[in-house]
């Protein structure tokens, strides 16, 4: 990498190092509104921030820019990006704006009115360090009128597309030309096959931080075990992870409907008070959900087929599952930076649309 | 109890009736009754406090009322199930009581139609290819209860007979040409005809297929022009596998429903409430005719409603919309 973009690369890590500063009290003050208002959890605030620390501490910003390419010739400088950040996880929009930014594009941030207050701490940081690219965020999609990105990153469904773009067409927050990169992954699967102290920990960890949202979260768990002869066990492990994380979110009366439904049907389940764990192969349609599939590394590859694009990544506990692509059961809520929502990185991305 | 007068008669009301077959089916349909105890429903006088069992539960298990006693007239009962491609599981209907069934169908055209001054007409590719198809069995009841003989099944692929067409338009009878969107539209592709003007066409849904999809208003723009009707001659019928009784709509978007049956809007985030009139959920139904299965059922269709009990159908939940990162407009 040449001086240029290195010393681009250097700047952004500095204010990712700043903003992690014990002394920030502009991102206390942040987590404090975040808590105080009942967003999220001081446990998966924190949770959050010590896995980015442990990331940026090791070096990975200098590495994520060296796996996607960035270079003096390869960037996406000069160009504009609209970031539509959901804010089901907090700071889930950190990844994207940090690769957008590190690309050297203008970036323009919707902050998501769940999250308002974590990310822009760390976008002040940025604007801080004297970056040649420029940083707006607002919580008012309005606020991005006239913009005409050229790019446009947001998470949702396939049914939302319509309606957003729509929107952004009707503000001219986008070029006629831009292009859209949609994330739409809304769960991860996990297939389980020994019953370790380890793995049920990193299960249960991998299920219930943050209440189980985010597409991260294991939603579907492939096990050579049934539910009803692991279930005893398992429930010692999410006892045991929800006194020292408790649970943030309530489920609400749709959960209780879905128990009486398996009652109805006769299909096993375990009720965890805040989470329901049930047999059953179907999509996993509700927060607070876990189907549990009795199966070996076919089922797995069945229901990666059924379910399609709303999976995001499917955890093993180290062996591989042949024709997919799997990842450490581990690291299902400590991701590298580097991870690739929907399959694709938002860095490598970038550079390939503009370098 | 003589379920038939139970439930076409109209000596009393529908919630003292619902009331009843409630009573009936939590007592002795064994899924009914594990749904209600679950749910902690332990009575209900009005509809809108009866649970509505989620309508997968026709895939998953057996759903009778009175197992029991319904094993000794098993030899004359139906079996309907949904269409479905191999390895998909699919819906099935026990019906020990045909009868019922088709008093069901009859007395709810002649709740909407002349029945008797019509010629059926029935056009349903692919549905006929399933022989525990309710809507063939429907077809045919109403074929069967035309004396005329003028009503029957259209073969497959091959253009209204101008013929026999005009003939119906000579004698007293209307005609009715009843069929799934899709079997309808590929007829108009074989060849474009004019149906005589006091004609009624009849869709029975299905505008999602392999080769199109497309809104039911676009589906009836399209339908009225190739037939030479009017908007007002396009008819629906909504019903399904899981239900004994049908709803239609005559000739614009709002379904009404046969008196024995009645149509409610369910909020998905708690299936016990009831969402207002004019907001979208999910559509709920209590059909009295499934006295031998289960008449409380939650639909996985979405549907909004009037205050009049008239209901449009907007397709189907999405139920990708309820987990995960979204963003939305109005409330990210």
């Amino acid at each position: 990498m040449n001086s240029k973009i290195t010393d681009h690369i250097n700047k952004v890590e500095q204010a990712a190092r700043n903003w992690l500063q014990p002394d920030n009290y502009a991102l206390k003050e942040a987590i404090d509104q975040t808590i105080n208002e009942g967003l999220f959890s001081f446990e998966d605030i924190k949770h959050q921030l010590l896995v980015l620390k442990e990331n940026i501490e090791s070096g990975q910003i200098t590495a994520w820019a060296q796996r996607a390419g960035l270079s003096d010739t390869d960037n996406a400088v000069g160009k504009t990006i609209l970031c539509l950040h959901a804010g089901n996880l907090p700071l889930v929009g950190f990844q994207t704006a940090l690769g957008v930014i590190l690309s050297g594009a203008d970036y323009t941030g919707k902050l998501s009115r769940k999250d308002p207050y974590l990310l822009k701490t760390f976008l002040t940081e940025l604007n801080q360090v004297g970056l040649d690219n420029s940083i707006n965020y607002s919580t008012d999609l309005n606020d991005c009128e006239g913009l005409e990105a050229d790019e446009v990153v947001f998470a949702g469904s396939s049914a939302s597309v319509a309606v957003v773009k729509k929107e952004i067409n009707r503000l001219g927050a986008a070029s006629d030309e831009a292009r859209y990169l949609i994330r739409t992954a809304k769960f991860s699967m996990a297939y389980v096959d020994n019953q370790d102290a380890l793995t049920m920990k990193d299960l249960t960890e991998a299920i219930f931080r943050y209440g189980g949202k985010g597409c991260r979260s294991v939603a579907v768990v492939v096990s050579p075990y049934s539910l009803d002869s692991i279930k005893c066990e398992f429930t010692d492990y999410v006892e045991s992870f929800w006194l020292k994380n408790p649970q943030h979110q309530e489920p609400g009366p749709a959960l209780a409907y879905q128990f009486a439904y398996n009652k109805a049907i006769e299909r096993s389940q375990a009720w965890l008070d805040h989470f329901l764990i049930q047999e059953s192969t179907d999509l996993p349609d509700q927060d607070f959900l876990v189907n549990w599939v009795q199966g070996d590394e076919d089922t797995v590859r069945e229901l990666k087929a059924k379910f399609g694009d709303v999976v995001q990544s499917i955890y093993t506990t180290g062996q591989q599952v042949e024709g997919i692509e799997t990842t450490p059961l581990s690291q299902a809520q400590r991701p590298p930076l580097w991870w690739q929502p929907d399959g694709v990185g938002v860095l490598k991305e970038l550079l390939c649309s503009y370098s | 109890m003589n379920f038939a007068d139970l439930i076409f008669s109209s000596g009393s009301s529908f919630s003292e009736k619902a009331a009843k077959v409630f009573n009936y089916q939590k007592d002795k349909n064994p899924v009914y009754q594990r749904f209600c105890n679950a749910l902690g429903v332990t009575g209900a006088t009005s509809p809108d406090a009866m649970p509505l069992l989620p309508i997968q539960a026709f895939k998953e298990t057996t759903i009778i009322t009175n197992p029991d006693e319904e094993q000794g007239s098993k030899e004359s009962s139906l079996i309907f199930k949904s269409s479905g491609t191999s390895g998909m599981r699919r819906s099935c209907h026990y019906v020990p009581d045909p009868e019922l069934y088709k008093q069901s169908i009859l007395k709810g055209m002649r709740h909407f139609y002349e029945l008797d001054d019509f010629v059926i007409w029935a056009y349903a590719p692919t549905y006929s290819e399933n022989p525990n198809s309710s809507l063939i069995w429907m077809l045919n009841t109403l074929i069967d209860n035309d004396a005329s003989g003028q009503s029957k099944f259209l073969a497959l692929d091959t253009p209204l007979d101008k013929k026999e067409l005009t003939a119906i338009q000579q004698s007293d009878k209307r005609m009715m040409l009843f069929g799934a969107a899709f079997g309808l539209l590929d007829l108009l592709e074989q060849q474009k005809t004019s149906l005589p003007d006091d004609s009624l066409l009849m869709e029975t849904g299905g505008m999602k297929t392999h080769r199109r999809e497309m809104s039911r208003q676009d589906l009836h723009r399209q339908l009225a022009e190739g037939f030479g009707l009017s908007k007002a001659s396009i008819h629906s019928e909504y019903g399904m596998t899981e239900l004994l009784s049908q709803a239609y709509s005559l000739g614009d978007e709002w379904f009404h429903t046969v008196p024995w049956m009645q149509v409610s809007i369910r909020n998905p985030d708690n299936p016990m409430e009831q969402m207002p009139p004019g907001e979208e959920g999910l559509i709920g139904i209590i059909d009295l005719a499934n006295i031998h299965s289960c008449s409380f059922l939650l639909t996985g269709d979405k549907g909004i409603r009037r205050e009049d009990g008239a209901f449009q159908v907007l397709g189907r939940w999405n139920p990708q919309d309820l987990r995960g990162c979204n963003f939305l407009i109005e409330r990210d």
